[in-house]
């Protein structure tokens, strides 16, 4: 059954020999060196301050939904870093690859990249930026903000929800592994078929994407269940399906596609594993397979995945302009109808990615009005919030210039769509940059919903403001680069530039491609800002710190209780009166009244189980990839094992009495309290497992 | 919308003390059946593949599946699936009355018949092998071995987890976890049932229409 | 959640999802679906009806038993402790008919245009078995 390969192959170290450590290459050892510096310098201050204790029992080992959420979020900023580099590249590639007598540089014959490397880095660009950056940050915003939305002190199941967390981590780390040992896939991140079949890419490039692809969405189904149960079945007394948050219902309705679409990405992976690995012919182009079924599977979870991904965008939209606005949002029941109906027909439009396949005019016409309709929801959300700011008291908080950004980016993002969504325009214009342009207005509408999102709540998390003074100039090159490098992409799609060419054999091109590549100039400053907006806000804490609500004209659950948030996210819970249940106690003087006592609180253990379980999909993937059965099969193995065992030693918990709860909320409510200098709670047993 | 609501007493009530105690067993079955509904989208997702797959074309030149399939012979294991999944669901009849004997009694005899089941596919796996019938020969193979085997699979899972809860059972008791875990191990094992009604109508039966 | 561990101390045998096990609502439904099966069986192995009208009707048995099924052995309902179930369970069953209806529906179309039996190549004759 197991595919005869060609090469070495030892039982030990399966395919992998010294030969796959690509040392040779200039552009992987600046990245190695890069890689290595950026750990030392964060493995320095750790081993100083003697903090390695500390993250283990505090972070890795958590099970609290608050920092579950930000190691989320700090994987896909991290992840979203490294993507952004590759796009600099590509960018670059293309820029000096222009045009008969572009010169060559490196080992390259045109611009500095040779194909097969540059096929890499947009494979790998895409695949980190959907599935590794924008996914994971989406996922870590649900996990802080849900459970305060509704009043819950955690997740249904907290320690499932720290093995979602790992399960995506390891497949970032296998993507990070094959920068350095073997290569990553050259097939784009949609996995272009039959390029991924054996034949085409035998190297490990197309495991790696397969099987970090495989992991990482095993992590998204599950957090899906956590989710949706949590909001089902965690709502705090009166928080009524009327009452629910608009973030905690655009999370409900995306985990609703997380639970149903990535099984279906599942199955069309382990069908290409099963070309890969066991011979099958599910796939290829003889023996009865058919390459455009896999491209089927793809896209019926493909097409869910991007409203996946821009539904909490929505969420988040819809808390920020009422907050600064001061006014509640327009149109309540219509924007939760338009999130459903926007999931629901997210189901029946997957065929506009490969309307060229030629299913014939029923079927492409099918496909082409649904895809169509849902510019209707989308068009009323658009309007509900331009509505919720009219004759508002608006101010221009940095969250609120991202947010209103966003709504521009996701008009243009829109109309393209439903251009591209006419199947006579789909054939002349598909698989050119224009589809590019296109799409990475709406997946920057995210990035710039998850940056306002960032600083929005980041005060909640972590008790003090982000500097407003570089916040604002990180915005401004950002939407500057933004619009200068997807503006000329627009045109340079009308002008035929085919997608993912490392060499452009069209000198006409030349003038757009700088004025893209000025663009991302733009970029570069902006990211220059962003991280001189963490320093400068680390730096001044003490200056910026804040209570409860930090914008003051905030409306939902979550900043009702302190900044940053206690460990029991709530001293006692709370009784949710009204839609917007926190501007509701402001209306009616109720905003500061504390509870007048304490009861019991029971909170879960921290857990060793996920944080290994990670580890070991990690050793399950990697040996996958370089077929060394042994350390598969083991990882494999002992994760069920250590499921059974788990099963076995049930966590008791601990309970906070009202005593301690009365001290710390004392503390609490007492200014100047940092995010750290509430230790872990006493009774909080040191066991671990 | 945004009307106060009053407690009883006309004062406004702002905290819960007491909050009613969420429940663990239903909060977990609930988590439970979603999986099972995922779980069911990849079954989708394959019997899509198999819809695709299922053509003359398909076949490349190999056996179709009106050559594989043996739909009287496959009648013996829908018997010990379904066999299987009713004396489960007795156990769970026991469990109510809270026997341990019963409940014990009836896992035995469900993954007895389990295990008649995968031997039954297994012996019809190695004969078709053993007919020069493997995945690798065509499209339509690949799917047809694919698809039966993920079920396959999924019994196998759940032999284990059976195996586990009869150690638990004897072990704790019924305790609120272990009761709940023999609930959602009832949602998996029915779950197989209503999975393999698909594939015995439309692989076995839907194989021999002409 | 974890306020649960507190309130172990109630039955768990005493939940309404433990209660609501009915032996006889599993014997009908096993009858049922053996019976139908073989029903189902006995029609295709007989060639009773046309092969053209066979697939819809053993199409209809299968459905027919998934939700007799789903009533009688899962004994789902709209009481508070299975509502949920219910719920989640009528979300999901369209996007099983979508993912494999419309996918079905596209390739056979697909066939239909670029596969026609008269084109080269494509008037392969199912083989036997070696
Ligand atoms: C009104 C809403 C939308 C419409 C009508 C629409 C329409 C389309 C169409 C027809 C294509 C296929 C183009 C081609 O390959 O020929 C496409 C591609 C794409 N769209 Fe959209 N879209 C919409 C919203 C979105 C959103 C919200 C996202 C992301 C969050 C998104 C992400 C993408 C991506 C990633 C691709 C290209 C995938 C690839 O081939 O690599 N779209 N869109
Ligand atoms: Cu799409």
């Amino acid at each position: 059954m197991l595919v005869h390969l060609q090469g070495p192959w030892s039982p030990w170290f399966g395919r992998l020999t010294l030969g796959d450590i690509p040392y040779t290459n200039p552009v992987i050892i600046f990245a190695f060196l890069f890689t290595v510096v950026a750990g030392i310098a964060l493995a320095v201050p750790v081993l100083y301050y003697r903090k390695l204790g500390y993250i283990f029992r505090e972070w890795l080992c958590s099970v609290d939904h608050k920092k579950i959420g930000v190691m989320y979020i700090i994987l896909g900023l991290v992840m979203m870093f490294r993507g952004f580099i590759d796009g600099m590249m590509i960018r670059t590639q293309q820029v000096t690859a222009d045009g008969p007598h572009s010169p060559g540089f490196l080992s390259a014959q045109h611009g500095y990249l040779p194909p097969a490397h540059f096929d890499q880095i947009y494979s790998s660009h895409g695949t980190l930026m959907i599935i590794f950056a924008v996914g994971p940050i989406l996922t870590g915003l649900g996990n802080i903000i849900v459970p305060l939305q509704i009043g819950a002190r955690d997740m249904a199941f907290p320690r499932m929800n720290a093995i979602s967390l790992w399960l995506s981590v390891s497949g970032a780390m296998l993507i990070m592994a094959s920068l350095f040992i073997g290569d990553f896939s050259t097939a784009g991140w949609v996995g272009l078929i039959p390029l991924t079949e054996l034949p085409y890419s035998p190297s490990v490039g197309v495991d790696y994407w397969m099987w970090a692809l495989q992991i990482s969405s095993i992590g998204t189904t599950l957090n899906a269940i956590n989710i949706i149960t949590t909001i089902i079945a965690m709502r705090a007394p009166g928080m009524r399906w009327d009452r629910l948050p608009i973030f905690t219902w655009t999370t409900l309705s995306t985990n609703i596609i997380g639970l149903t679409a990535f099984p279906i990405l599942g199955v069309a992976l382990a069908l290409l594993g099963a070309d890969r690995y066991l011979g099958t012919h599910f796939f290829t182009g003889g023996q009865g397979g058919n390459l455009m079924l896999y491209t089927d599977l793809f896209w019926i979870w493909g097409h869910p995945e991007v409203y996946f991904l821009v539904l909490p965008a929505f969420g988040i939209i819809s808390e920020i302009i009422p907050t600064f606005s001061e006014k509640p949002l327009f149109g309540y029941t219509t924007m939760v109808a338009a999130t459903f109906a926007i999931a629901g027909v997210a189901w029946a439009v997957w065929l506009h990615h490969f309307f060229t396949m030629g299913a014939g005019p029923w079927v492409n016409t099918f496909f082409s009005v649904a895809t169509m309709l849902v510019g209707i929801p989308t068009g009323v959300k658009v309007f509900n919030w331009i509505l919720t700011m009219y004759r508002g008291r608006i101010t221009y908080t940095t969250p609120m210039l991202w947010s209103v950004s966003a709504i521009l980016m996701l008009l243009i993002g829109g109309l393209t769509g439903i251009m591209l969504a006419n199947p006579a325009i789909n054939y002349t214009v598909h698989n050119s940059v224009f589809v590019i342009a296109h799409f990475h207005c709406m997946v920057l509408l995210i990035a710039f919903a998850i940056f306002a999102a960032i600083i929005y709540w980041f005060p909640k998390v972590f008790g003090f403001r982000l500097d407003e003074h570089s916040s604002k100039r990180f915005f401004i090159f950002f939407v500057l680069g933004t619009v200068t490098v997807f503006t000329a992409m627009f045109a340079l799609g009308f002008m035929g530039e085919t997608r993912r060419l490392d060499y452009l054999y069209d000198p006409q091109w030349l003038p757009l491609l700088i004025v893209e590549e000025i663009g991302i100039v733009f970029y570069c400053i902006s990211v220059g800002y962003f991280f001189r907006m963490l320093y400068v806000s680390i730096r001044d804490r003490g200056r910026n710190q804040c209570g409860a609500d930090p914008w003051g004209t905030a409306r939902t659950l979550e900043f009702l209780t302190h900044s940053p948030v206690p460990f029991y996210n709530f001293a006692v819970t709370p009784h949710v009166n009204a839609l917007d249940e926190l501007a509701w106690r402001r209306a009616n003087g109720h905003a500061d009244t504390p509870p007048d006592h304490y009861e019991p609180v029971h909170m879960p253990n921290s857990s060793m189980i996920p944080v290994i379980i990670g580890v070991l999909s990690f050793g399950f993937g990697f040996g996958m990839v370089w077929r060394i059965w042994w350390m598969a099969g083991f990882s494999l193995l002992a994760i069920i094992a250590l499921i059974i065992l788990g099963s076995f030693m049930p966590d008791p918990g601990y309970t906070i009495s009202p005593e301690e709860m009365r001290e710390m909320e004392a503390q609490h409510r007492a200014p100047g309290i940092m995010a750290d200098s509430h230790p872990p709670h006493p009774a909080a047993e040191e066991r671990l497992v | 919308m945004s009307a106060p609501k009053s407690t009883a007493g006309g004062a406004v009530q702002l905290w819960e003390y007491q909050p009613k105690p969420h429940d663990p067993v239903s909060t977990k079955t609930l988590g439970f059946w979603l999986y099972m509904l995922s779980d069911a989208l990849i079954f989708a997702g394959l019997f899509a593949a198999y819809g695709v797959l299922d053509q003359p074309m398909n076949a490349a030149g190999g056996p179709t599946a009106m050559q594989v399939v043996h739909p009287v012979a496959a009648f013996w294991q829908t018997l010990a699936v379904l066999t299987s999944v009713l004396a489960y669901s007795l156990a769970t009849v026991a469990l109510k009355a809270g026997s341990r004997a019963g409940v014990a009694l009836g896992i035995l005899a469900a993954m007895a018949l389990g295990l008649v089941f995968l031997g039954l596919e297994l012996n019809d796996f190695v004969t078709l092998f053993a007919m020069g019938a493997t995945p690798e020969r065509s499209g339509f193979l690949s799917v047809f071995f694919v698809l039966i085997a993920s079920h396959g699979l999924h019994m196998a899972f759940g032999l284990l987890w059976m195996l586990v809860m009869l150690v638990q059972i004897m072990r704790f008791g019924f305790t609120t976890e272990v009761v709940t875990r023999l609930l959602s191990l009832r949602l998996f094992w029915q779950f197989q049932a209503s999975v393999w009604v698909c594939v015995y109508v439309f692989v076995y039966l839907k194989g021999i229409v002409p | 959640m974890t306020d649960a561990h507190h309130h172990a101390a109630t039955d768990p045998l005493a939940h309404p999802e433990v209660q609501q096990a009915s032996a006889a609502a599993y014997i009908s439904a096993y009858v049922l679906t053996v019976g139908l099966l073989g029903v189902g069986l006995f029609m295709t192995e007989r060639h009773l009806v046309t092969p053209h009208s066979l697939i819809p009707v053993i199409a209809a048995f299968a459905i027919f038993l998934l939700v007799a099924q789903s009533l009688l052995f899962l004994g789902l309902d709209v009481s508070h402790s299975n509502i949920w179930k219910t719920v989640s369970l009528m979300l999901t069953v369209p996007l099983f008919i979508l993912s494999i209806g419309l996918t079905v529906w596209m390739f056979h179309s697909l066939d239909h245009l670029v596969m026609s039996p008269e084109m080269p190549g494509m008037s392969l004759q199912p083989g036997t078995l070696q």
